[in-house]
């Protein structure tokens, strides 16, 4: 396979890469750069959220209240105002993202066995961290009421069993401290394989047309399948150190773990890797200009991140979008990387996704390969 | 202001514009494609999770219980298997993403007035859809739980003792169902001024270099700041038309209000224009061909993305990656667009998101047009 007309393209492509250094430089570092960004700044877990108090109450019974949502680090007491247009004037200006408003008489009808009722008010701008922050404030003010509860009923003697009837205990696995990198750090290695990839080929046939310097390989001895593997290989080379490049780094600074065989990852990577190139093979066939491939890469580039899982569940999509995501081959790379590092899944376990990636890199190939031998033609 | 030479230079840009028709589709259309997917894709609230039950008791209690699970939309009883072991199958092959497991004296021992557990299992894998499920978990649950109390009490005769102490109520200000469509479209209004302009304006000063017809447009009575406004305007144009067309499906497909007047809206989005016309036109005096001002100025994209909480609340970063988000004009001016389109206010509470962007308004666009002047001489 490796005869001299092919070793001496893939020599000239390298040779290419080499003289543009900016490129290579950004193509290796973007890949890191993702990392940390994602790594650190893909979350929704809001923590010490401003609250403003607006406490009428400042009896003993109101600081036990506070001191249990300050206990919990969801909120951060950051104003204590006077009145509720005060609340109302720090959440308009963006300083508190929550009011909290406690009754001039909590206390008198805590310790008097009555009944209190606390306002919370949230900035529902932000409703990905509104709605944790909701479930928080509830909760805790859940466990306080409970507490007080079985206070009242021990004092006053009540042969009632103080514990709840029915506990509900959680074991979450896999990721047990829910770090979010985990998610994100196997799919970048999905990105960059599908964007680096697909946009570098595609740009880097169209160049050759671009300058006219298509012809004169044409006219050379190699066959059109020297030209497309010879012109691809380089690529393939700089997709995989990048994914090396992600896992060493997602494993030795996130902790994110590696539970599946390496060797299987490596080969499923490169099952994946088909589909790309064969999207800028298909690209380049399209466009003209670089300028060209480069946009009809991105307008692909847009719902494969959106909708393939990447950034968002699928769970929570409506279903029409849930059945355009099924033709992103993407989608079912995303699936195959995280369980594979997060959960060591077996071959077996995954051989819907296998399946479908080896069709997806058929038909993919194929139809690329057909269309760049009818543009030499 | 608008002499003969400017309105010349405006129009040969126009006619540019009109020749590419590809780009030009393509900058109109990428902002409705976003919005059409962020607004149905981008959320992290799963409904549905397929949950498998091993279900131990199979009496009465317990289903009462799976109904209270079943109830809420959360969780999606999709498995009922026979052993743990099924349950680990399921959640390995990612079939299953929750688990529940209900003892086999469940029934026997809430009749008899005891205490009682039963385990969820998560898959982890997903820590922010995860997040989301545990604490549904716990909450339905705890609800269930406190009806078997009362139940418990009342039988007991003493249904007077049991009422909460404290009650939690909540308000949810600007957006109360929590839509993500109004966090996101106002975001999406930002990303694409900053987008679209920035891009624009680099491959539109780049080509005239790449082509060489800059030293043409140099030898006419062209003055510099002529040939940067007549340049830049047409862009402008774009950019306030991509915003209006997506105010406007935003507000009248996803329902996102526009609370505050559209004079101090559009006022404020050409502020920030400014910024990122000046980022646009630093790229070109950087880059030499059109490739490297794009990758330049997808270099400043990925971090303004990531970092402005566009996706992601910035208060959910660590402290290091929030001082970079405040050095990205972007995150000023999304604040200031989720105010004014949510929550309605007014200059007042915007004091210090203006100044920034003036701040950085003048600082980039006088970098900017320093750097042109020198590149022309």
């Amino acid at each position: 396979m490796f005869n001299s007309r092919l070793s001496s393209i893939i020599r000239k492509e390298f040779i290419q890469i080499w003289r543009d250094p900016r490129t290579l430089m950004l193509a290796l570092l973007i890949p890191i750069m993702q990392l940390f960004l994602l790594g650190y700044a893909a979350t929704n877990d809001v923590r010490n959220l401003p609250l403003a108090v607006f406490d009428q109450d400042r009896g003993p019974a109101a600081r036990a209240l506070l001191d249990a949502y300050r206990a919990a680090d969801y909120f951060k007491i950051a104003f204590d105002v006077d009145s509720e247009t005060d609340i109302q004037d720090l959440i308009e200006a963006g300083e508190a993202r929550l009011g909290m408003i406690i009754p001039p008489n909590y206390s008198t009808l805590i310790q008097g066995n009555g009944k209190a009722e606390v306002i919370f008010i949230f900035d529902g701008s932000d409703p990905a961290s509104a709605s944790t922050a909701l479930a928080a404030a509830q909760q805790i003010g859940w466990q306080f009421a409970t507490k007080i509860q079985q206070q009242r009923l021990s004092q006053a003697g009540i042969p009632v069993s103080t514990d709840l009837p029915l506990e509900v205990r959680t074991q979450v696995w896999y990721n047990p401290d829910l770090v979010d990198a985990y998610f994100m750090v196997p799919a970048i290695i999905g990105m960059i394989l599908f964007a680096i990839t697909s946009i570098l080929t595609a740009t880097t046939i169209v160049r050759e047309r671009e300058r006219g310097t298509m012809e004169q390989l044409i006219v050379t001895p190699i066959r059109p399948w020297e030209l497309v593997v010879g012109k691809m290989l380089p690529y393939v080379i700089l997709a995989m150190t990048n994914t090396v490049e992600v896992l060493v780094i997602g494993s030795w600074w996130f902790h994110v773990p590696i539970r599946g065989s390496l060797t299987l990852i490596l080969l499923l990577s490169g099952l994946f890797l088909i589909t790309s190139l064969s999207i800028g093979l298909l690209a380049s066939t399209i466009a003209n200009t670089q300028q060209e491939a480069m946009l009809t890469v991105w307008m692909l580039l847009l719902p494969t991140l959106f909708l393939s899982g990447f950034f968002f569940p699928l769970e929570a999509m409506p279903l029409v979008l849930r059945w355009v995501s099924y033709v992103l081959p993407l989608r079912y790379y995303l699936v195959i990387i995280r369980s594979l590092m997060l959960k060591g899944a077996s071959v077996l376990a995954l051989k819907n996704e296998i399946i479908a990636l080896t069709i997806f890199g058929i038909v993919l190939m194929t139809t690329a390969a057909v269309r760049f031998r009818k543009r030499l033609d | 202001m608008f002499n003969t030479r400017l309105t010349s230079l405006i129009r040969k840009e126009f006619i540019q514009i009109w020749r590419d028709p590809r780009t030009l589709v393509i900058a109109l259309l990428i902002p409705v494609m976003q919005l059409f997917m962020l607004g149905y894709a981008a959320t992290n609230d799963v409904r549905n999770l397929p949950m498998a039950v091993f279900d131990q008791d199979r009496g009465p209690q317990a289903r009462a219980l799976l109904d209270a699970y079943r109830a809420s939309d959360y969780f999606l009883i999709a498995y009922d298997v026979d052993s743990e072991a099924d349950i680990r199958q399921l959640i390995d092959d990612g079939d299953a993403r929750v688990g529940l497991i209900i003892p086999p004296d469940y029934g026997r021992k809430l009749e008899a007035e005891d205490e009682t557990e039963v385990i969820f299992v998560f898959d982890g894998s997903d820590a922010t859809s995860t997040q989301t499920a545990l604490a549904a978990a716990q909450q339905i649950g705890n609800q269930h739980s406190t009806a078997i109390q009362l139940k418990r009490l009342e039988k007991a005769g003493m249904a007077d003792a049991i009422e909460t102490p404290v009650e939690i109520r909540t308000q949810v200000w600007y957006n109360p169902d929590l839509e993500d469509a109004y966090f996101f479209v106002p975001g999406l209004i930002g990303q694409i001024l900053y987008m679209i302009t920035a891009i624009l304006t680099a491959s539109a000063v780049v080509r005239e270099r790449e082509r060489g017809t800059i030293e043409q447009l140099i030898v006419t009575p062209i003055r510099p700041w002529e040939l940067v406004i007549g340049k830049i305007s047409p862009y402008v144009l774009i950019a306030l038309l991509n915003t209006l067309a997506t105010l406007f499906v935003g507000s009248w497909w996803f329902g996102v209000p526009v609370r505050s007047g559209l004079g101090l809206l559009l006022a404020l989005s050409g502020l920030f224009l400014l910024t990122s016309l000046g980022i646009g036109l630093l790229a070109s005096t950087i880059a030499n061909t059109q490739q490297e001002a794009m990758i330049t100025v997808f270099a400043t994209m990925l971090p303004a993305i990531m970092l402005s909480g566009y996706l992601f609340p910035v208060e959910a970063m660590p402290t290091w990656l929030r001082w970079i988000s405040a050095a990205i004009p972007l995150t000023y001016y999304l604040r200031i667009i989720r105010a004014l389109l949510v929550k309605g206010v007014g200059i007042a509470s915007l004091q210090s998101e203006i100044l920034a962007l003036i701040g950085f308004g003048i600082l980039l666009m006088g970098a900017a047009s320093l750097r042109f002047r020198k590149r022309l001489d």
